[in-house]
């Protein structure tokens, strides 16, 4: 059995005129101030378009996606692009109409901006939008970041490359995962609680539990380090979870409701120096730079704080056309954990060789370093 | 989850809550909380969720005639006055294009069947619209269906397909994205595994035109990604144009390279690309385009196991080889082969990537059976790390061969 879905199949059905008529045949961009690029096709077709950031998680009302169309209609080819990263695109074919629909946007409350060396956008994951396994907000971190950095996406303060944040809410990373810039990752920070009164749902029925050997257990596979076994106590088996072997990966989590935590433990993860386009030294992962910091809703200023910190030194510091990664790869983990501010950071990745890139293999209730990382932020 | 300790009372929870929204209002990045306000979304669940800092939302279900893309969350019950929230993953158009017309037909539908809330991309790639409640879902499938559009890709099946803009808007594109994309749409069993779940885990396919990769190619299950093969192509009389009226500073330009592979000639005034060196980062492309090009010689590389949510973390994909940018057939086969063994004998929950991490490379690609352009293989034993065996005639001969040659040569 299967149904037949109706796709959008038709690549031409959905191109505006002028696009059509050139694809294929761009051969040169030109930039024209913050967020407005040329395209020049070799018939001599020029196409301008306007890229505008979207609320965090590009949630957009209808009535706002009517006015952006009213302004695609009025000054555009009558067609919106969505970017990969939840920005949005207007296209014209001149550049008083590219600069109207930029000052229209503006008076609406988008930002224009992002190409070149400055901020990209801002990508999230819907977390408490949505999400059921979410640790932490990662729609509002996203907002009190964006407020904060508005300036680099705009242009007023130019950054030496591109610059790409995704705030995912748990382990999972679905905001675009951790090959990014600046990766920020909701953590657990302690091993989760089991709800027992929900856990039945998840596991078979307690005859069957017997004669079931162990690794066939959905949870016990589940897991990745082995943290949830089976017990017995008495003549009753338990699932129980063995808190020194636990990750926080969150993967129990997503696949139980009975996973529970106590909202005091929960932080975010900053990751930096991740990359996925193959400019530079290539495309990799990003590295933990702080395992745990509080988020503290509405305003999250701790994490804002770092964030700011590490761009500006990124954009004093680095060489035009050097993406953080690639900063970092130049000076050295030792040297720009210091200009951060973290030497106690340092220490701690003399023992963590390749394990530090990625969070999922380290875990921390970061009280400890915090403290000395606020202070020197 | 169970509620937080030290709850307020719910009088007190809603204010705080008004509070904490309130907050988010403000500022002048673009504010999703405002952008709900003018929509049907039950807010007061979100501003708890905030304050208690846990998702407020809960599992829940709703029955419609889709297996995959609908998604449905109730609110716990901790929260006071309760909420609920079903979404549709709805399949984006080629290249996200959307053209106004088309737009509003979605504006009207998300407005009349939904609550006025959309999100524009969702990192699927798809668009996400909410849905006003479970009864008018089964509606909001049929207004979808007759605007050319459906609903799916949720849970363990294919997801929404992603490519990046390709040659519609960019010069860089290096093969025709978007069609790759809709002729792996049209095909009968992408489809089939589209709508039904049947895999161990989640499985995405994406396609990038040039090694920029725009649609993050190297982090999907499978990815597609525009490469060329040897060095760039360099047009010098445009290129001295360019650097006589200063478009491109030639010294930037071999200092960039991260492989320094380029050197100027400046005698000649030429610029020398290695192609052997060549590490394809784009980097001189970008600055001289169209006086370098990329080569001639183009090939789509695959990666697979690439992925950021599964059993051993987040990880980039591993190349196992190139097809021709006109071989899309041949890569919708290669899909389903790089999918048996991992269906087969994956455990439940566990990504490609992590099946490859388990079987290793080189086995998983026997098992596949994958034969593609420079696929990386196993050599059983090198000859040369074995000093005692006998040699057969022929084989004798061509080292003698060899020799005379370099005599020739050396002339000792």
């Amino acid at each position: 059995m299967s149904i037949q879905l109706s796709y959008p199949v038709e690549v031409e059905k959905y191109l505006p005129e002028i696009i059509k008529k050139n694809y294929g045949k761009w051969v040169e961009r030109k930039f024209h101030g913050p967020g407005i690029i040329e395209h020049v096709s070799e018939t001599g077709d020029r196409v301008f378009t306007i890229k505008v950031a979207l609320p965090p998680n590009a949630r957009v009302s209808a009535d706002t996606l009517e006015k952006f169309a009213d302004l695609a209609d009025k000054y555009g080819v009558g067609a919106l692009r969505i970017t990969m990263a939840g920005n949005v695109e207007f296209i014209t074919t001149s550049l008083e109409n590219a600069l109207k629909i930029k000052e229209e946007l503006e008076k609406l409350g988008f930002p224009v901006g992002g190409w070149g060396g400055a901020l990209w956008g801002i990508n999230t994951c819907t977390a408490f939008l949505t999400c059921q396994i979410a640790v932490v907000d990662a729609v509002s971190i996203g907002k009190a970041i964006g407020d904060a950095l508005k300036p680099y996406f705009t242009g007023e303060i130019p950054l030496p490359a591109k610059l790409r944040i995704f705030i995912s809410g748990c382990p999972s990373g679905c905001a675009g995962g951790i090959a990014t810039d600046i990766a920020i990752v909701g953590m657990w920070g302690a091993p989760p609680r089991i709800r027992e009164e929900v856990l039945p749902m998840c596991m078979p029925p307690p005859k069957a539990l017997a004669k079931i050997p162990e690794s066939q257990i959905f949870l016990v596979q589940v897991c990745p380090t082995g943290a949830l076994t089976l017990r017995r106590e008495g003549d009753k088996i338990k699932l129980t979870l063995i808190g020194e072997k636990c990750i926080n990966c969150g993967r129990c989590k997503d696949n139980c409701d009975a996973f529970d935590y106590d909202p005091k433990d929960v932080g975010v993860a900053i990751l930096v120096g991740g990359r996925m386009s193959n400019t530079g030294t290539g495309p990799r992962l990003a590295r933990n730079l702080v395992p745990w910091i509080p988020a503290n809703p509405p305003r999250y200023e701790e994490i804002v704080a770092i964030v700011k910190h590490v761009v500006e030194i990124w954009r004093q510091n680095a060489k035009p056309g050097e993406r953080l990664g690639d900063f970092i790869e130049r000076i050295g983990w030792p040297k720009f954990l210091e200009m951060v501010g973290v030497p106690k950071l340092a220490a701690e990745y003399m023992w963590m060789p390749d394990a530090a890139r990625t969070y999922l293999l380290y875990r921390a209730r970061g009280e400890v370093i915090f403290k000395g990382f606020r202070d020197a932020v | 989850m169970s509620a937080p300790p030290g709850l307020p009372s719910p009088d007190e929870l809603l204010k705080k809550a008004e509070e904490y929204l309130k907050e988010l209002e403000k500022g002048p990045w673009p504010s999703h909380v405002a952008e709900m306000r003018k929509t049907g979304y039950p807010l007061h669940v979100y501003g708890v969720g905030l304050v208690a800092r846990k998702s407020p939302w809960g599992p829940s279900v709703v029955k419609t005639k889709r297996l995959t893309g609908v998604l449905a969350r109730i609110a716990r019950d901790w929260v006071p006055g309760g909420g609920e929230e079903v979404h549709f993953r709805v399949f984006n158009t080629p290249g996200k294009f959307y053209p106004t017309d088309y737009l509003r037909k979605l504006i009207k539908i998300s407005r009349e069947l939904g609550i006025g809330l959309i999100e524009a991309v969702g990192q699927t790639g798809a668009i996400v619209i909410n849905v006003k409640g479970k009864d008018v879902a089964d509606k909001m499938i049929d207004a979808l269906r007759e605007i050319g559009t459906d609903v799916g890709g949720s849970g363990d099946a294919i997801r929404e397909l992603n490519a990046c803009v390709g040659p519609a808007l960019c010069e860089f594109a290096l093969y025709d994205t978007l069609h790759w994309f809709v002729e792996f749409r049209k095909d009968k069993r992408i489809h089939d595994a589209i709508t039904v779940p049947g895999l161990p885990y989640k499985f995405k396919i994406k396609f990038s035109g040039c090694p920029m990769d725009c649609a993050r190619a190297n982090r999907a299950d499978l990815g597609f990604i525009g490469v060329w093969k040897g060095a760039p192509e360099v047009d010098q009389e445009l290129l001295r144009k360019k650097i006589e009226n200063k478009e491109v500073d030639v010294h930037e330009l071999v200092a960039g390279c991260p492989a320094k592979a380029i050197t100027w000639d400046e005698t000649k005034k030429e610029l020398i690309i290695d192609g052997s060196r060549c590490k394809k980062s784009m980097n001189c492309i970008r600055k001289a385009f169209p006086a370098i090009k990329p080569g001639k010689e183009r090939r789509v590389a695959v990666v697979v196991g690439g992925g950021s949510k599964g059993r051993y973390g987040p990880k980039l994909g591993w190349f196992i080889g190139y097809l021709k940018p006109d071989e899309v057939k041949k890569a919708i086969d290669l899909t389903f082969k790089v999918i048996e063994p991992w269906d087969k004998e994956a455990p439940a929950k566990n990504r490609l990537g992590d099946y490859i991490l388990m079987e290793g490379l080189y086995k998983f690609i026997e098992k596949a059976g994958i034969d593609l352009e420079d696929t990386p293989r196993i050599i059983e034993k090198l000859p040369d790390n074995v000093p005692y065996r006998v040699l057969p005639e022929e084989e004798r001969k061509k080292y003698a061969d060899f020799a005379e040659k370099i005599k020739q040569v050396v002339k000792v």
